[in-house]
């Protein structure tokens, strides 16, 4: 019971904290610690950390099918803040046999996960083996779902080494997109040019597009899908009851 | 190491219906001979917060389904909401990269990235 008590007690107090008090937080209490950096609005967590301490780990996953404009910002952040950013890459032989048996954009004939799964998370994966926690830009108001609570820390037991812990933080958690571009603007960070092409959610180009006014960001994202409800989640509001 | 106790819970929606992964997850463990190890599997039935298995998720702060509790004697009861991992990990069995990969798309919210 320690290990849950502990974090849940831990995310109560951290969760009416501000992003920069969590990060220091996670960066005071993790020597081996990695920032998650999608090439997005993400940036702000690189500018708040950087603040605290300047030996970052920031690692960002390359598909191979990311916007030129990302790379060029991935680029970009990286002199900017003289940081090195661990860019993360696919296994070559498993991407060659999805490009083989399905083609370039076999994404939009089935799901996305599968590409995904090869291209982004099977390299996530292996990288979040080499650390004791890691931080990422995730907020709540990025899914569109009533069930998402994304807490600002939480124990990682889908990527955790086996028989070990993984600590993941989540300081955006509690954040809304104006407070990051506010922090943004306030601060002077970089930021992907894509986003004034109207572009919100960033992510592959084959499956990114622009968002027109009113839509929620995640519109932008695999639209050629129908959103499907996340069977397996039991209701907290009913467990609280 | 002692053996442990192994307690399965499963999820049955307000409308009666039964959770697809649960249902999933048991049917792999059935055609792999794993069920036998189970020593109880426990409903938490999502209309009824008194269920057993809702006091369980509530009591262990999990929010996924399916679930498993493993306990050993003088020990904290480890949870794991992960089925690869739980059966790597307790049942000592082996698993696909590709299997735990579409377990993770399926069950971990990482359209963030």
């Amino acid at each position: 019971m320690g290990s849950i008590t502990n974090i849940v007690d831990i995310d109560s107090e951290l969760a009416v904290q501000t992003p920069q008090e969590i990060l220091r937080y996670a960066l005071e209490n993790h020597d081996n610690i990695a920032i998650s950096f999608s090439g997005a609005e993400d940036v702000v967590l690189i500018d708040m950390a950087y603040k605290i301490r300047k030996d970052l780990q920031v690692f960002s996953l390359d598909t191979g099918r990311l916007h030129a404009e990302t790379y060029r910002f991935i680029e970009q952040v990286r002199k900017h803040y003289s940081i090195n950013i661990d860019v993360v890459y696919p296994e070559a032989s498993r991407v060659e046999k999805l490009v083989v048996e399905k083609g370039l954009f076999s994404f939009y004939d089935g799901d996305h996960k599968e590409c995904c799964g090869i291209r982004k998370i099977a390299p996530l994966r292996k990288q979040l083996l080499t650390v004791d926690a890691w931080i990422t830009g995730q907020r709540r108001d990025q899914s569109p779902g009533t069930r998402a609570a994304v807490p600002v820390i939480q124990d990682d037991k889908a990527f955790a080494r086996p028989d070990d812990k993984l600590t993941k933080f989540n300081p955006l958690a509690n954040w809304t997109s104006k407070q990051v571009w506010d922090y943004i603007r306030e601060n002077n960070v970089p930021y992907n040019e894509l986003h004034d092409k109207g572009f919100i959610s960033i992510g592959c180009e084959p499956c990114t597009r622009p968002t027109g006014p009113g839509q929620h960001e995640r519109e932008g994202r695999w639209w050629w899908e129908e959103a499907t409800l996340k069977e397996c989640g039991l209701h907290a509001v009913n467990i609280q009851k | 190491m002692t053996t442990p106790t192994i307690t399965m819970v499963k999820k049955i929606f307000a409308d009666g219906s039964p959770c697809k992964k649960c249902g999933e997850v048991e049917e792999k463990m059935r055609d792999a001979g794993q069920l036998d190890q189970l020593d109880k599997i426990v409903i938490a039935y999502e209309a009824d917060p008194e269920s057993e298995g809702m006091q369980l998720a509530a009591r262990h702060n999990v929010d996924r389904a399916p679930f498993f509790i493993v306990e050993r004697d003088g020990q904290d009861a480890e949870i794991y909401t992960v089925y690869f991992k739980f059966v790597k990990e307790v049942l000592n069995a082996k698993t696909s990269e590709d299997e735990e990969l579409k377990e993770i798309m399926n069950d971990v919210d990482l359209d963030f990235l």
